[in-house]
């Protein structure tokens, strides 16, 4: 059993380390033009700064709008621009790792809907040799810039050959 | 399911355990004589199965315990039966079937799903020991499927038949109406646990190394 | 000679229960098994080395995934060396805010954070459930499906369930091909009983994610995950290919939230020796590390695993917990059959239903259980007033409110119209007359006319090589004349744009407002503090419409 003074001076470590950061929901000093959790939800509080993928402001949307034809299917798909100001928000929560799922997804949106889906089919267990993912991810890189996703899939090649999980037969 | 039959499938796992031979079983397709109402059935392996050309056929999967290690389904249909059943539904339909074994994985979807890959028609079916059942078509995703009958204690001999019917009509392009899907909300309850015992046990009979057979399925 | 007293107990529901000792080599034990590892890491030049006593050279695709992206490896190693039952206090301690547990629990291991539930009664676990849920108010999700996939039905059942409170609807498929038309019934149905209900369907993966694209659902929660690396690859995927499927959703302006509980491995036949707890703890971290919003556990589909094996229900109650210490919105389940016992059922359901959880239920089937395709739920629309009745005895609000006969006659009858409509407009399948007069007034699918399945599959597979999408929905239902409904499925299609509702555990109210862990986040510190139901919200759920008054008297 550790001693009373231990469990006292480890957390006194821990609570220190923690020090600037000590609370999940205090807000962190936003960069410039930076949001945080202040502005949330960005489409309540401020639409007209919010653009749909295709430059759309998300303040004229109607279902008028809709009905004549003016607002298309592609009209509802959230820009880059907007996932990385949501990252912003979930950083300044303590949510790191949905921010960076964020800022993964923000790369992914001018991919084509069927191409995603190919991609996701590929990274599936035994569907590809490790030429294969590497060749998806350079494809990515230079067709959409997806930095970060060809980074990752990259490694889960490489994690998939140490354990066995690429293409047999 | 009785309490003897449930205590003589753990001390079956757990002696396979304790021997040893759950991570280094190699499975064996060969089986025991295994006897239903539909007389004695045999099954053995001959060798490595082969992608079919005749678009007429409908290919069965069997997971690796299935008529071997493993001889009546979770509610005690005779595998000899179970397999009789699908049999005569494709062969009502004008087509012919074959048996494979896939040894890889006891995951009912990715069996079926091998079936269909092999299949010249493009249709297999994949049984899982306990009677869990699916119809699949090669270009679905794996886990995805044509019919899918997960609940295996409401799978009956009147099931499978109709299955066997279903999975000829889609070989032969035809768009057939579902097996009516059944349901019974109290068979978690009761076959839950039971059912994971079994599927423990069909999991120690994988070998990842080993191709899938082909199977000769006799009835003596 | 045979005891009377024996012969009656034999005869109860509860021994019509499969049960089954444990047996820790396969797994087949709650939590705290003999061969679950013991907590420990090790970080060198920033990276994981070590980790609950392997080496990294030993790591499996799992193990490196959470120590690459699950941990928070400032404190790790600090937190580490604490001792576990000083952590377990301070998670149900109501002096010790959410916000600072969650700095704690977020560096631990998973060996680590079970150790630390372990030290804990199903009580102390309820408190810390009630401080850790990440949104402040409790919601319910409901099960809308049946055994004819038919579409009216599907839309009246959403509408009522809708109507009643659930703030999300779940629906799947009997046959896999139906999806798209079971995806948009629910869809509309559900805007028609209350503006803002978020849907999802659940199908195999790809197809999920497609039906999202199109703008059929609003968010998706069948991602499984699992706690052994050949279970993982038997679900068809790895957590690389996982945490890849969460961004395709976030990319599409989706909300989504993976699944996974206690049990899958054993089920699934390889469970590599470990507790069913400690393998959902590992689930949790994949979850976490692949940057999900959440999860939906408790077991969930496997529950009649943990439920037959000592102490199952206390581990998914402590699997719960770990998700929300996680800082993960968590849909608890209660949404499976596991008993033939009213008793064990209701009991098994107010460990979640007492503190409160982000969905109580994920979800509560808004049929009878014989139309429920996930195998039945924990409760059912037979069940509804039992519920209703069960959070005006306890002062509780478990997400429903009580409803009159008149107004769920009104909106299920509305809801089979507007789809009668819509699928004449899109050009699918007819639906007559005698089936919206049916839908309005069916308890399930035993009083609904038969359809023609070989069409309705035909229509369904043609809608989707068409392109049709949920603007294609907005429009035909504008042109029908149903604006209102236009106008509500229009308001679901906008929140993609703005990505408001891809944060922790976001709802929507009737007028499009996001709530969430974000701008709602669970301040509770004891009582009169968090959540607390207001003087009109007690008044609704008071008022039942069985109590008699002194003036009816």
């Amino acid at each position: 059993m550790e001693s009373e003074e231990l469990i006292r001076q480890i957390m006194a470590e821990v609570m220190a380390n923690l020090g600037s950061d000590q609370v999940s929901f205090a807000k962190k000093p936003a960069a410039a033009g930076a949001v945080d959790a202040s502005s949330y939800p960005l489409g309540e509080r401020m639409p007209e700064k919010i653009k749909a993928a295709t430059g759309k402001v998300l303040a004229d949307f109607s279902l008028d709008k809709v009905k004549s034809g003016e607002l298309t299917a592609d009209d509802f798909r959230i820009a880059p621009e907007t996932l990385e100001m949501q990252a912003q928000v979930a950083e300044s929560v303590g949510r790191d790792t949905l921010a960076r799922n964020m800022r993964r997804a923000a790369e992914l949106i001018k991919v084509p809907d069927a191409e995603l889906l190919q991609v996701y089919n590929a990274l599936r267990p035994y569907r590809s040799t490790k030429g294969e993912l590497y060749g998806i991810a350079e494809g990515l890189e230079t067709k959409y810039g997806c930095k970060i996703n060809a980074a990752f899939i990259r490694e889960a090649a490489d994690v998939y050959e140490k354990r066995g999980r690429l293409k047999v037969d | 399911m009785d309490e003897k039959t449930l205590r003589s499938i753990i001390e079956g796992v757990i002696k396979e355990f304790t021997e040893g031979s759950g991570k280094a079983a190699t499975a064996v397709a060969t089986a025991p004589s295994v006897v239903g109402t539909a007389g004695e059935l045999k099954i053995s392996e001959a060798g490595a199965a082969e992608r079919g050309t005749n678009p007429r056929e409908v290919v069965i999967a069997l997971a690796p315990g299935f008529g071997g290690r493993m001889v009546n389904t979770i509610v005690g249909i005779p595998h000899a039966d179970a397999i009789k059943e699908l049999c005569a539904g494709i062969e009502e339909q004008g087509l012919t079937y074959r048996f494979i074994r896939v040894f890889r994985t006891a995951d009912v979807g990715f069996i079926a799903h091998e079936a269909a890959k092999l299949s010249g028609s493009g249709i297999g079916i994949g049984i899982q020991s306990r009677g869990t059942t699916v119809i699949h078509q090669k270009d679905l995703p794996p886990l995805s499927n044509l019919e899918l009958f997960s609940q295996a204690p409401l799978v009956d001999l009147d099931t499978f038949r109709a299955i066997g019917q279903n999975a000829a009509k889609y070989a032969k392009g035809e768009s057939p109406a579902p097996v009516p899907v059944r349901n019974d909300q109290m068979a978690r309850p009761k076959y839950q646990a039971i059912a994971a015992l079994w599927h423990i046990k069909e999991t120690q009979l994988c070998d990842p190394n080993k191709k899938t057979q082909t199977l000769r399925v006799e009835y003596r | 000679m045979k005891s009377k007293r024996f012969e009656a107990l034999d005869a109860r529901p509860v021994n019509q229960d499969g049960y089954v000792t444990e047996w820790p080599e396969v797994g087949l034990i709650a939590m705290s098994g003999p061969n679950d590892p013991k907590p420990s890491i090790r970080i060198e030049g920033g990276k994981v080395v070590e980790m609950d006593g392997k080496q990294r050279a030993d790591f499996d695709m799992i193990d490196t995934f959470v120590a690459d992206y699950g941990i928070k490896l400032d404190n790790a190693e600090a937190v580490c060396r604490m001792d576990s039952l000083d952590l377990a206090r301070r998670l149900c301690d109501i002096n010790v805010p959410r916000s600072e547990v969650v700095q704690l629990t977020t560096a631990m291991t998973p060996a680590k954070i079970c150790e630390v539930v372990g030290k804990m009664t199903v009580l102390e676990m309820m408190m810390a459930v009630n401080k850790m849920r990440a949104r402040k108010s409790p919601a319910n999700q409901a099960h809308v499906t049946n055994v004819k996939d038919h579409p009216v039905q599907i839309a009246a059942d959403a509408a009522e369930a809708a109507l009643r409170g659930f703030a999300e609807l779940e629906t799947t498929v009997g046959v896999a091909r139906i999806a798209p038309y079971n995806a948009i019934a629910l869809m509309v149905g559900a805007q028609v009983g209350r503006p803002g209900i978020l849907t999802q369907c659940a199908v195999e993966e790809a197809t999920e994610l497609n039906l999202g694209m199109r703008g059929f659902t609003a968010y998706a929660e069948t991602v499984s995950v699992y706690g052994t690396e050949p279970v993982f690859m038997d679900g068809d995927d790895t957590p690389w290919s996982k945490a890849f499927l969460a961004s395709c959703y976030a990319s599409r302006g989706l909300k989504m939230r993976f699944t996974s509980g206690t049990g899958s491995e054993v089920q699934m036949g390889y469970a590599e020796g470990k507790s069913m707890l400690y393998l959902e703890a590992r689930c949790l971290y994949i979850t976490k590390a692949a940057g999900s919003q959440g999860i939906q556990n408790g077991s969930v589909s496997c529950v009649g695993v943990p439920a037959a094996v000592p102490g199952g229900i206390r581990a998914i109650l402590a699997e719960n917990l770990i998700a929300m210490a996680l800082d993960l919105e968590c849909a608890s389940s209660n949404d499976q059959t596991f008993t033939h016992s009213d008793l064990r059922r209701v009991a098994r359901s107010l460990m979640q239903f007492v503190p409160g959880t982000d969905f109580i239920c994920s979800g509560y089937s808004a049929t009878p259980n014989y139309d429920n395709m996930f195998a039945g739920s924990n409760w059912d629309a037979d069940d509804y007033d039992d519920w209703l009745i069960i959070q005006r005895d306890l002062k509780v609000d478990g997400g429903l409110v009580p409803v009159l006969e008149d107004d769920v006659v009104r909106v299920r009858n509305k809801a089979a119209k507007v789809i009668q409509a819509l699928f004449r407009e899109l050009g699918l399948t007819d639906v007559s007359d005698a089936e919206v007069e049916a839908a309005t007034y069916a308890r399930g699918s035993q009083d609904m006319p038969n359809r023609n399945m070989v069409e309705d599959l035909k229509a369904a597979e043609d809608l989707l090589k068409r392109g049709l999408t949920g603007v294609d929905i907005v429009k035909a239902l504008a042109k029908t004349g149903f604006e209102d409904v236009a106008g509500s499925v229009f308001g679901m299609l906008k929140q993609r744009v703005a990505g408001d509702y891809l944060h922790t555990s976001a709802i929507l109210t009737k007028d499009f407002e996001v709530v969430s862990a974000v701008n709602q986040p669970n301040d509770y510190r004891g009582p009169q503090t968090g959540y607390q139901i207001s003087d009109e919200k007690w008044a609704q759920l008071k008022n039942i419409r069985q109590a008699m008054s002194p003036e009816n008297v």
